[in-house]
């Protein structure tokens, strides 16, 4: 179920996941994947954080975590490249244009999710495609509206 | 017993005259993130000017930034972490720490923490205790931003560390403190020498715990950023004394620890330490400690 509940979500944006029971903890709605070498260190069962954060699951939601998004980045998920300005623009939560996006690897379909990577390669978080990704027209409509982006770090602080 | 000339005198009497400092800002590098990035030509495209701090492996000062250093991309994709210099000596002065059981004591907010999984490149394991939860959200956020896999923090206080039952190769113990004026401008009007008593009786304690958690061939890292000799020079020749404990030589920046204070005379393995008095960082204390049988100086 733990797994499951992970893999569910790398389906969603093209990759077929799979992933040890015996590796995944959930604790308090949240995964995490632990290392062998980390287990030793776990003898009491309390922790509050371990591993590697997958993400959190929330009234039936799933909400990958950064390291998760770039880890399936990785494993060739449907993701798109963007420019340097519509980069930081998804960093501060706003929707992407067709106009920049750079390249699409994977399903470009609407309805679906997708990674969003900048030009360096990095993740940055993900998407929903709404519109046409190859449509350049310069008053094309949304592409992309962001689910999670990294600037979620900021966020957090306040 | 307080107030900005009652500290004045003390410093005097240990040799370092107060003045005002005007503390630089630094980041870290965290390799392991960066690896096949280029980040210094990434960071000179957003207008970061850095120079890299000469005692310090990944450590730059920051001279100059069009904007926050804590808000550009690279940050927020783990890249670098901002860590004041003098923060970034305690860890650097454990030996290999590749693969090895290390026990972080008071680790929130997590720069010390993600500095440690960095130089391990994410293998052997971290375990990180605080006992303040919601400094541990903060240290879980430093640990997901910058892609760390290989800790496990607990909501504990280090005072009960042995409950772990874990035997660790490297223990670090950056003391909860009385902080310094460098770092905080309403300090001399803040702190009174009972409250660095307090701290100094607490510090022994976790020193105490922290101490029973390292293996016989391991190394404990104790630092704090403050410049009293009660919560520094005094515990080191506390634990010596009393924690089968030794003094190891260390090679890092700062002054040699203080052999005498207030008229008191230490051991002279004291100077092992290292005293950084405020000047381009933060005050800070740092020592190396081993295991007094079953580890060669």
């Amino acid at each position: 179920m733990k797994a499951k509940t992970v893999t569910n979500f790398a389906t969603t944006l093209g990759v077929n996941l799979f992933l040890n029971p015996e590796v995944i903890i959930e604790k308090n709605g949240r995964f995490y994947l632990i290392d062998a070498a980390l287990r030793p260190l776990m003898g009491r069962s309390d922790f509050f954080y371990a591993g590697l954060f997958l993400g959190k699951a929330k009234a039936g939601k799933f909400f990958p975590s950064f390291p998760f998004l770039s880890f399936l980045a990785k494993k060739n998920a449907n993701r798109i490249v963007v420019d340097k300005k519509a980069a930081w623009l998804f960093i501060c939560g706003r929707p992407l244009f067709a106009k920049s996006v750079v390249r699409v690897f994977g399903s470009g379909k609407k309805n679906t999710n997708v990674l969003v990577l900048n030009e360096s390669g990095d993740c940055l978080g993900f998407g929903r495609i709404t519109g046409d990704l190859t449509a350049h027209s310069e008053d094309g409509e949304i592409a992309v509206r962001c689910v999670s982006d990294v600037g979620d770090f900021l966020r957090r602080e306040r | 017993m307080s107030g900005k000339e009652f500290f004045q005198d003390r410093y005097r009497q240990l040799g370092w005259e107060l003045y005002e400092v005007k503390l630089r800002q630094a980041i870290r590098i965290n390799n392991t993130c960066v690896r096949g990035k280029n980040i210094f030509l990434r960071l000179k495209s957003i207008g970061l000017q850095l120079q890299k701090i000469p005692f310090l492996q990944a450590g730059y000062w920051v001279l100059d930034s069009p904007v926050s250093v804590g808000a550009t991309a690279e940050y927020l994709l783990g890249l670098y972490s901002i860590q004041e210099a003098a923060a970034q000596i305690p860890v650097s002065l454990f030996s290999q720490l590749r693969g090895k059981k290390v026990l972080d004591c008071a680790a929130a907010p997590g720069g010390k923490t993600v500095q440690l999984a960095d130089a391990m490149e994410n293998t052997g394991g971290v375990v990180a205790l605080d006992v303040d939860k919601k400094r541990l959200t903060a240290l879980t956020n430093h640990l997901e931003r910058c892609r760390i896999t290989n800790t496990v923090a607990y909501v504990l206080d280090a005072r009960q560390a042995p409950s772990l039952a874990v035997e660790f190769d490297r223990v670090l113990l950056d003391a909860p403190c009385s902080g310094n004026f460098a770092a905080d401008c309403e300090w001399f009007g803040n702190r009174t020498l009972r409250d660095i008593e307090r701290n100094a009786t607490l510090q022994k304690e976790l020193l105490t715990k922290a101490s029973q958690c390292l293996s016989s061939q391991g190394e404990l890292v104790y630092s704090t950023c403050s410049l009293e000799p009660e919560e520094n020079e005094l515990n080191m020749d506390w634990a010596i004394n009393n924690l089968d404990l030794k003094l190891q030589e260390i090679d890092c920046y700062g002054q040699k620890g203080l052999t005498k204070v207030f008229g008191k005379k230490l051991d002279s393995s004291l100077s092992r330490c290292r005293r950084i008095w405020p000047n381009e960082t933060q005050g800070f204390f740092v020592a190396k400690l081993t295991r007094s049988k079953g580890h060669e100086s």
